[in-house]
C-alpha cells in the first residue's frame, strides 16, 4: 500500500428515473473524486451524500454479503460493495455510466421491481425438505466431500446480477433463470435433502428449465460471488438422466450430445453438445459459439483434452446410464 | 396523508427478520400462530447474513457446557445475567444440530460431524463454521424453514411506532417503502428483532441498516433501554472501512504486529496473546497507534499477518476474509500483512428483557405483549464484552426461546385483546410529514458525519469525563440542528432520503443513551473503558444502568442488580 491516499476524478453518466414523476428515465452527469480504498458502493454515496439526495439504491451491508447492491457500470453487472473504483477506471476509462440491473423493471433510478426474480426463486422449493427434529442430540453425519459438493452453491445472495445478464431471461419471460437454478443445484446436491425429484420435475419442463439456458456463460461472468450458475445446471442435466426424469424432445438429444461428449473425452464439449441437441439449428447459436469459443469454452475437437479418468468417467456413464435416452 | 390508514390484524407481529426474528417466527407459525414479520430490508439481507466467523456450542467431547458459561461470564467482566448464560450454553448444542437438520451447510470434520475453530476467549476451539460465513448459512436456513412453512413476509416495510397505552403494546405502525402507504399492525403480543445500533460510529464494520432504530421507539414512550455504554470495538477492522476481518483471522493463528516489527499483544496479554477476548485486544491496538507505533497512510492501523498460514489454508477457510482485504485494502493476505484497527462492531446494550423475553418496564416490572432478542434486546448473556461465536446464538437461541414464550402466554389466555384506533398512528405520520415538509438548512449525511465522527473519537475504546461531556455538548447541538434539516426528496416512491433522515433520529436519540451510561459508569469494564476510572468497581458498578428518557430529552438513570450465579466475580486477566 502506498504511503498516501491517491485519488482521482470520474465523470458519471447516472440513469435517473421516478416512476411516480418522470414519464420517461433520463441521464445524469457527476463528477466525483474517488480515492484508492474506495468501492462502486462509495461512488454512489457520493452522489446521494454530496450531490443529489433524491438518488436512490438499495444497500445494506456495505461488504458484498447481503445482495442489496447490484447496478449496472458500462452494461457489466457490478455488485456495488464489491468492485473497487481503481479497478473499474482501469477496466473502463474515467468516463461511466451507471444504470439499474434491468431499465425495463425500474421503480426508481437503482431501485427496481425484483418480483419475477424472488416468484422464480419461491418456484423451485428453496428450502431443505426433511422432516425436522426440533431436538435433536446428534447433527446428520456429512463428509467433507459432501459439504465441497455444494460447489459454492450456497453462497449465493441472490443479488440477482447473473438473473438480470441472463440472454435467456431477456427473450423468455417464462425461464426460471440461473440464480434459481443455482438454488435447485444447492438442495438438490445436499445428501440431507429429500426431494431431489420434485425440484428436478419443476426444473425440467421445457421453456422454462435448465434446457432453455444457452449456455453463454454470461451468468457465471456476472457472478460477484463464483457461485457459476451454468456449471450448476450442467450438474442437473446430469442429474434429470440419472435420476430418470428426462423427457423425450430437445432435451433428449441434448443428452444424447452429452453422453458422447463424455464418452470420447472425459470433459463436456459444450460446442458439440449443441450441436448433437439441435441438428442444423445450431446455426443460430453461432455467434454465442463464438463468444464461447473466445473464452476458451469451446475447444476445437482436435483440441479436445482427454480426461486423465477417461476409463473411469465411461465406467460411470455406463453405470448411471439408466436412462433410455 | 391518508387518514383510512388499514389495520391488518395478526396474533403476532414480529419486527426484523434477522436469525432472532426468523426462529421466533417459525416456532409461532409451527404451532399455529398468525404471525406477521416486518422488515425494512428483504429478509435474507439482513445483517446476520454478514456474520462470518462461527456460532459456539460445547458440542466436542473435550468441551463442557460449565466451561462454555464460564468463559462467557469471565468475557463479560461479570456483567452478565448467569441464568440467562446458562440457558443458553445448556441450550446451545441442542440449537447448533437443530439449525443443522433444517439445512445449515456447516464444514465438516472427517468424521462427519460439524468442525469448531478456536475464538478469542474461549478455553476449547467451540465455535461451529461454514467457512468464513457462517451467518450466511444460519440466516439463510431459518428465513427458509419459515418461508417454508408458510410464514408472512412484510418485507421493505419500514416500522416507525409502537403503540403502547395502558402498560400494554398492541402492535405497530409501519409504512412500505415501496410507496409510503402507512399501515397499523394491530397484535396480541409484538416483538422486536431490530439487531444492532453500530452505525453511530465513524469506524463501524455494522451494515447501513444498523441505525438501532427500536431502540429509540421504545425510549420515545419513556420505557428504558439497559447498557447502552457498552459497545464492543472488534479489534480487526479493515483500516479505514471498518470493514470486519473476523476473529476466524486470529483463531486460525493471525499475528499483530506494530510499526516496530514487534508482536506487541506479548506486552498486553501473555498467555492469550493475539486470542485475548476483542476489548483487550482492541485497547493494546490503540494504545501502540497512539503511542505512535502505528502503520499505513494516516499512522492508525497495525498490520495482522497470516502469511504463515498458506495459501492452502487461507483459501479454505478464510476465503472471503482474503476477498475482502483485496477489494477494500488492494492487499493480498496470502503474500503481505494487512492493515487493520479497532471497529465498532456489536451493541451489547438494548432494550431490557428477562429470560423469557419479556419487555421491561422499570427494574421490576414488564410491559404486557412486548417481548425482544437478538441483538437489539440486552438479556443480558454478553454483559460488557460478548465473546466472538456466542451472539449468533443468542440470536437463534432465544429468537426461537422468545417464539416459545409468546406462544406460552398466548395460549395461557395472559394476553388480553389489542385495541387500536386511527389516532395511534398519529405520531408515526407526524414524523414522517414533518420531515417531508422540512425546508431549513441542514444536510442529514453531514449531521450523520459529524455523529459518528463524534462519537468515534469522544465515546469510542478510550473515554474520559471529559470527552464525555465534550460528547453530550455535541449530541445537543446535532439534536438541535436535527432540527432544521430539509430533505430534496418529497416523492411517495422509495423515498431513501426520507428514510435515512427517520434513522439519523434514531441514531441520535439512543447516542445520548451510550454517552449518559458511559459517563455514569466511573470504572472500566469489558468493553467501557473509562481512562480516568482505569479499574473495574464491583461494589459499586457490578450493575445494570437503566436509563429512562423523558419528554424534554432528560436521561435518568436506575441500577438493576446483575443475576448472579456459580462462577464468583473475579479478576480478569488473559
Ligand atoms: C460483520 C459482522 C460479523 C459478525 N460475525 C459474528 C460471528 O462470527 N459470530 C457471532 O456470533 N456473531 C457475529 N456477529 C454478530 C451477529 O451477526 C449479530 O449480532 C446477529 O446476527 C444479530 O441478529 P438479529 O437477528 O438480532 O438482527 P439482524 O440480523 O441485524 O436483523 C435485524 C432485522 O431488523 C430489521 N429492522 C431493523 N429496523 C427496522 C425497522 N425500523 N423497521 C423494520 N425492520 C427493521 C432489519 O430489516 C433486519 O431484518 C457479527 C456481526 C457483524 C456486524
Ligand atoms: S449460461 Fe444459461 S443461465 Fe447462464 S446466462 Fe447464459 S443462458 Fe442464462
Ligand atoms: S448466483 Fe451469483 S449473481 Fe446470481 S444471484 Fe447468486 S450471487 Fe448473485
Ligand atoms: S451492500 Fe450488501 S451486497 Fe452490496
Amino acid at each position: 500500500m502506498a504511503d498516501a491516499i491517491e485519488t482521482k476524478k470520474i465523470y458519471l453518466k447516472v440513469f435517473r428515473f421516478n416512476h411516480e414523476t418522470d414519464y420517461l428515465p433520463y441521464y445524469k452527469n457527476y463528477e466525483v473524486v474517488v480515492s484508492q480504498d474506495e468501492v462502486m458502493l462509495d461512488v454512489l454515496n457520493k452522489i446521494k451524500w454530496e450531490f443529489d439526495s433524491t438518488f436512490s439504491y438499495r444497500r445494506s451491508c456495505r461488504h458484498g454479503i447481503c445482495g442489496s447492491c447490484g447496478i449496472k457500470v458500462n452494461n457489466r453487472a457490478t455488485l456495488a460493495c464489491k468492485e473497487r473504483v481503481f479497478d473499474m477506471i482501469e477496466l473502463f476509462g474515467n468516463e461511466m455510466t451507471i444504470e439499474p440491473q434491468s431499465r425495463k423493471r425500474v421503480i426508481k433510478d437503482m431501485v427496481i421491481d425484483k418480483k419475477d426474480f424472488w416468484d422464480k426463486y419461491n418456484a423451485v422449493k428453496p428450502y431443505m425438505i426433511t422432516a425436522v427434529d426440533e431436538h435433536p442430540d446428534s447433527e446428520n453425519y456429512m463428509s467433507p466431500h459432501d459439504y465441497e459438493n455444494l460447489k459454492e452453491a450456497d453462497i449465493c445472495v441472490q443479488c440477482g446480477n447473473c438473473y438480470y445478464a441472463c440472454p435467456s431471461v431477456e427473450v423468455n419471460e417464462d425461464y426460471l433463470g440461473p440464480a434459481s437454478l443455482a438454488k435447485t443445484y444447492r438442495f438438490n446436491f445436499d445428501t440431507r435433502d429429500e426431494a431431489k425429484i420434485d425440484r428436478l420435475d419443476t426444473v425440467n419442463d421445457l421453456g422454462s428449465g435448465i434446457w432453455d439456458c444457452v449456455k453463454c456463460y454470461e451468468c457465471a461472468e456476472a457472478c460477484p460471488k463464483g457461485v457459476n450458475p451454468i456449471e450448476k445446471i450442467t450438474y442437473l442435466h446430469t442429474q434429470t438422466f440419472q435420476e430418470g426424469r428426462a423427457k423425450s424432445n430437445v432435451a433428449t438429444r441434448h443428452a444424447v450430445g452429452f453422453k458422447t461428449s463424455i464418452n470420447m473425452h472425459g470433459f463436456l464439449d459444450e460446442g458439440m453438445l449443441v450441436a448433437y441437441s439441435e441438428g442444423i439449428g445450431v446455426l443460430k447459436h453461432l455467434p454465442e459459439a463464438f463468444k464461447m469459443f473466445r473464452k476458451g469454452k469451446i475447444a476445437m475437437p482436435w483440441n479436445m483434452p482427454k480426461s486423465k479418468n477417461l476409463d473411469e468417467i465411461k465406467k460411470l456413464i455406463k453405470s448411471s446410464s439408466s436412462a433410455k435416452f | 396523508m391518508n387518514e383510512n390508514i388499514p389495520i391488518h390484524e395478526y396474533d403476532v407481529v414480529i419486527v426484523g427478520s434477522g436469525i432472532a426474528g426468523c426462529s421466533a417466527a417459525r416456532e409461532l407459525h409451527r404451532n399455529g400462530k398468525k404471525v406477521a414479520v416486518i422488515t425494512k430490508l428483504h429478509p435474507l439481507r439482513s445483517h446476520s447474513g454478514a456474520a462470518q466467523g462461527g456460532i459456539n456450542a460445547a458440542l466436542s467431547k473435550d468441551d463442557e457446557i460449565d466451561l462454555h458459561m464460564f468463559d462467557t461470564i469471565k468475557g463479560s467482566d461479570y456483567l452478565g445475567d448467569q441464568d440467562a448464560i446458562e440457558l443458553m450454553c445448556t441450550k446451545a448444542p441442542e440449537t447448533i444440530r437443530w439449525i443443522e437438520r433444517m439445512g445449515a451447510a456447516f464444514t465438516r470434520n472427517n468424521d462427519g460431524t460439524i468442525a469448531q475453530r478456536p475464538f478469542g476467549g474461549q478455553s476449547k476451539p467451540r465455535a461451529c463454521y461454514a467457512k468464513d460465513r457462517t451467518g450466511l448459512t444460519l440466516l439463510q436456513t431459518i428465513f427458509e424453514q419459515a418461508h417454508r412453512d408458510g410464514v408472512t413476509f412484510f418485507d421493505e416495510w419500514y416500522v416507525s411506532d409502537i403503540i403502547y397505552k395502558e402498560g400494554k403494546v398492541h402492535g405497530v405502525v409501519a409504512y412500505n417503502i415501496r410507496d409510503l402507504e402507512f399501515a397499523i399492525f394491530k397484535s396480541k403480543a409484538t416483538m422486536f428483532a431490530t439487531g444492532g445500533y453500530g452505525r453511530a460510529f465513524k469506524v463501524n464494520s455494522n451494515a447501513h441498516a444498523n441505525t438501532g432504530d427500536a431502540l429509540s421507539i421504545v425510549a420515545r414512550h419513556g420505557l428504558p433501554l439497559e447498557d447502552m455504554e457498552f459497545v464492543q470495538f472488534h479489534p480487526t477492522g479493515l483500516a479505514g472501512s471498518g470493514i470486519l476481518i473476523s476473529e476466524a483471522a486470529r483463531g486460525e493463528g493471525g499475528k499483530l504486529f506494530n510499526s516496530e516489527g514487534e508482536r506487541f499483544m506479548e506486552r498486553y496479554a501473555p498467555n492469550k496473546m493475539e486470542l485475548a477476548p476483542r476489548d483487550v485486544v482492541s485497547r493494546s491496538i490503540q494504545k501502540e497507534v497512539l503511542e505512535g507505533r502505528g502503520v499505513g497512510p494516516n499512522k492508525d492501523a497495525v498490520f495482522i499477518d497470516l502469511t504463515h498460514l498458506g495459501e492452502k489454508v487461507i483459501m479454505e477457510k478464510l476465503p472471503e476474509l482474503r476477498d475482502l482485504a483485496l477489494t477494500f485494502l488492494g492487499l493480498d493476505m496470502i503474500k503481505e500483512p494487512i492493515l487493520i484497527s479497532p471497529t465498532a462492531h456489536y451493541s451489547m446494550g438494548g432494550i431490557p428483557v428477562n429470560i423469557d423475553g419479556k419487555v421491561r418496564k422499570s427494574c421490576s416490572d414488564f410491559v404486557e405483549g412486548f417481548y425482544a432478542a437478538g441483538e437489539c434486546s440486552c438479556v443480558s448473556v454478553h454483559g460488557a464484552n460478548r465473546l466472538g461465536a456466542n451472539s449468533l446464538l443468542e440470536a437463534l437461541f432465544f429468537g426461537r426461546h422468545t417464539g416459545e414464550s409468546i406462544l406460552r402466554d398466548l395460549n395461557d389466555k395472559k394476553l388480553s385483546n389489542p385495541n387500536v384506533v386511527f389516532e395511534d398512528a398519529k405520531r408515526a405520520l407526524e414524523e414522517v410529514e414533518k420531515i417531508l415538509k422540512s425546508n431549513g438548512s441542514e444536510k442529514i449525511a453531514k449531521i450523520r458525519e459529524e455523529l459518528q465522527e463524534s462519537m468515534t473519537n469522544d465515546a469510542g475504546v478510550f473515554r474520559t469525563k471529559e470527552s464525555l461531556l465534550r460528547q453530550q455538548e455535541k449530541l445537543n447541538e446535532l439534536k438541535a440542528r436535527f432540527e432544521n434539516i430539509r430533505i430534496d426528496d418529497k416523492s411517495k416512491v422509495f423515498n431513501t432520503d426520507l428514510q435515512e433522515a427517520i434513522e439519523l433520529g434514531h441514531m441520535l436519540d439512543y447516542s445520548f443513551f451510550i454517552v449518559e451510561g458511559a459517563l455514569i459508569r466511573e470504572e472500566s469494564r469489558g468493553a467501557h473503558y473509562r481512562e480516568d476510572f482505569p479499574n473495574r468497581d464491583d461494589d459499586k458498578f457490578l450493575k445494570h444502568t437503566i436509563a429512562f428518557m423523558d419528554e424534554n430529552g432528560k436521561i435518568s438513570t436506575q441500577f438493576l442488580d446483575v443475576a448472579l450465579g456459580k462462577f464468583e466475580p473475579q479478576p480478569r486477566t488473559y
